[in-house]
């Protein structure tokens, strides 16, 4: 199997938009060539996508655990206080 | 503070991050929402948000160096909760902060996907993860993952990129529903 990270780099240059012209010329010249090619820039788009939500998700996650903490350890109850008593259902 | 200079996105700084702009931010959010007959959980989840799009504003360097940070963050949290929660009320349009954030089925995000990307391919995505959306420099990213340097961080996360690209297709061509 041709691949290589020189490749996936190239890849990478071209959905950026960030080869030099010639080289950005070049890369759409294979392209239209090579179906294989075309399959995998399709699918690396796709990656960027779910590293995005990979990121967010993980985030999402250090946020909550950023927020128990305020919520239960000792250090932080007069902070914990002054929310609960905003509302009255806590 | 923008987090810009390469502190606030590296995992340790982060939390102490979040930590100062949740006790910052957060009582001024939860009495505006409680005010207006707001929840605690509306209050958490919106504040939550905000704070997610904020770090993403922060490492993408979208913001003014001197913006006040509470004041900014706190807009974002009550724009949200208006529109999610008060949809009929008065809608204040805030350029900019109108970041989708849930997830699209049309895209490589579905949980099937997510979860084996948290699971079989954790270490290559906690690397992509480093490079792609919190924005580290290579240096950082060499010393925090054990690279012998820069060049073998860039190798490395193309080798990454290569595998996590190949394993999304053969799921997603293996499994119909794995995208959704």
């Amino acid at each position: 199997m041709k691949t290589s990270w020189n490749e996936t780099e190239q890849i990478e240059l071209h959905l950026s938009a960030s080869a030099d012209t010639g080289s950005a010329l070049l890369f759409e010249a294979k392209l239209l060539l090579d179906p294989i090619l075309h399959d995998k820039v399709l699918w690396q788009q796709k990656t960027y996508v779910a590293i995005n939500n990979y990121g967010r998700r993980q985030l999402k996650k250090e946020i909550e655990a950023v927020h128990q903490q305020l919520f239960s350890a000792p250090q932080h109850n007069s902070f914990r206080q002054k929310i609960k008593r905003l509302f009255t259902n806590l | 503070m923008a987090a810009t200079n390469n502190t606030d996105n590296l995992p340790a700084s982060r939390e102490a991050f979040f930590i100062r702009l949740y006790k910052k931010a957060f009582p001024l959010v939860a009495k505006y929402i409680s005010n207006r007959g707001g929840t605690f959980d509306e209050a958490k989840d919106v504040f939550q948000d905000a704070l997610l799009i904020y770090y993403e504003k922060t490492i993408a360097g979208n913001l003014a160096i001197n913006s006040n940070e509470v004041a900014y963050l706190s807009g974002i949290a009550k724009h949200l909760w208006i529109k999610r929660y008060r949809e009929n009320s008065l809608n204040i349009p805030l350029d900019g902060i109108d970041i989708n954030l849930e997830d699209d089925g049309a895209n490589p995000s579905g949980h099937r996907l997510m979860y084996f990307l948290e699971t079989a391919g954790k270490k290559c995505m906690e690397l992509l993860k480093s490079f792609y959306y919190d924005q580290l420099p290579l240096s950082d990213i060499a010393e925090q993952f054990g690279f012998s340097g820069t060049r073998s961080a860039t190798v490395q996360k193309y080798k990454c990129l290569e595998k996590v690209r190949e394993t999304i297709k053969q799921k997603a061509l293996a499994y119909e529903d794995f995208m959704e």
